[in-house]
């Protein structure tokens, strides 16, 4: 059996399950097709996809053993282009955070490349797919409606104060909070642009749920040096690598 | 004397006004400032997502212009701030700090910025400190220009 993560606190037990491609994630909400495209904004509902090359099986592709033994994806097969959504995990018990968002992306799905940064996770792959995956994405656990973010651009709040409605920080104002209601929308795409009309994200998860589902190991939540098989592992690949990169022929004394 | 007031959590305008209204109840507070991010000047947003709005002060008409992260006080009692703290507990569930680590979290000296604003006028020693140092000019004042080609 694979091993994803070590540890035994329920942060590792929900890394391990983000991490764990068989895993079948919680849906939380539901968001129509047409309201991930507008969410993205990379085309308009309903706008055919525009392509960078001729679709595969109309291509003269060269003889190649790794062409026969990889399937193309769907987005690979229709030749459509590059496309990307990006996400933002506030500090405050937000149920995913970048680093285990490539490790989970990349043992899902397949074509894609993801870039991490300290607060915020791109993925990358052909439209149709960015699509089809930013759905999953936001209907599952990875998304919370007040602790994460869609932000393609001006992504920084991710270690600010929430405010007091939960939501985290974002000078764009995409996605907020309705008074009347207690619901999170989205009023701009993932770049800030104005949406005729807004996208209902949903009602955020309540501190509990968050603390239960949460992948961050902190000091009010679950301390990561209270998790000793985790911390064991830690130093041992610390060690191993130390000695590993700085004299290899000397190893372990 | 002054103290802080530090929320574990930007606090929205209802907030701040219940609590600015309590905190203007006691004798002994004598100056209060409200520091934060500031909200943007013209608001396109649907008024049901707006934060910034007018809030009153003991009837007093006050517009926000910054969402507040921290409430500054000046007292002269440490008994108020037991009071203090009973008022932030009832307002403030998820927590805050109420600092005292320095004796002055209000500006006291005039500085060059003041200088430039007033010229050498005689500031009011109470008014030290609560200007809004990033405010314009256009902010404060309005210029009727009369068109006098007809």
């Amino acid at each position: 059996m694979a091993q994803f993560y070590p540890g035994t606190s329920q942060v590792a037990q929900n890394r391990r399950n983000f991490t764990d491609p068989d895993y079948k994630l919680e849906k939380l909400r539901e968001i129509s097709d047409e309201d991930v495209v507008k969410i993205l904004g990379h085309r308009a509902p309903g706008e055919e996809y525009k392509s960078v090359h001729p679709p595969l099986d109309e291509m003269d592709e060269p003889d190649d053993v790794v062409r026969e033994l990889v399937t193309p994806i769907d987005g690979a097969k229709a030749g459509d282009r590059v496309r990307y959504i990006q996400f933002v995990d506030s500090m405050y018990f937000a149920p995913a955070q970048p680093f285990l968002r490539a490790r989970s992306y990349l043992n899902r799905f397949r074509g894609v490349d993801t870039g991490t940064l300290s607060g915020r996770q791109v993925i990358e792959a052909r439209e149709r797919d960015v699509e089809r995956i930013s759905k999953e994405l936001l209907e599952s656990e990875y998304f919370d409606t007040a602790r994460t973010g869609i932000r393609g651009k001006s992504v920084h709040g991710h270690s600010l104060r929430l405010d007091e409605n939960g939501l985290m920080f974002d000078m764009l104002r995409r996605q907020v909070f309705n008074k009347d209601t207690g619901i999170v929308e989205m009023v701009k795409d993932q770049i800030g642009r104005d949406l005729d009309e807004p996208v209902i994200l949903g009602e955020p998860l309540d501190e509990e749920t968050l603390k239960a589902k949460t992948t961050i190991y902190r000091v009010d939540g679950d301390a990561y040096k209270d998790d000793k098989d985790a911390v064991e592992v830690l130093q041992k690949i610390h060690v191993t690598r130390s000695f590993g990169a700085y004299n290899p022929e000397k190893g372990w004394e | 004397m002054d103290i802080e007031i530090f929320p574990y959590r930007v606090l929205g305008s209802d907030t701040t006004e219940k609590i600015l209204n309590e905190l203007e109840d006691f004798d002994d507070v004598k100056r209060t400032v409200i520091h934060g991010p500031r909200f943007p000047n013209e608001d396109s947003l649907d008024p049901k997502y707006r934060e910034r709005r007018v809030i009153q002060v003991k009837g007093n008409d006050i517009t926000l212009k910054v969402k507040t992260g921290r409430i500054f006080v000046e007292l002269t009692m440490e008994s108020t701030i037991d009071k203090i703290e009973e008022i932030c507990k009832k307002y403030i569930p998820f927590g805050f700090d109420i600092n005292r680590s320095k004796t002055s979290y209000i500006r006291k000296e005039k500085t060059v910025s003041d200088n430039i604003k007033y010229g050498d006028m005689d500031l009011p020693d109470e008014l030290i400190g609560m200007t809004d140092q990033y405010s314009k000019f256009d902010d404060n004042v309005s210029i009727l220009r009369k068109d006098d080609l007809d």
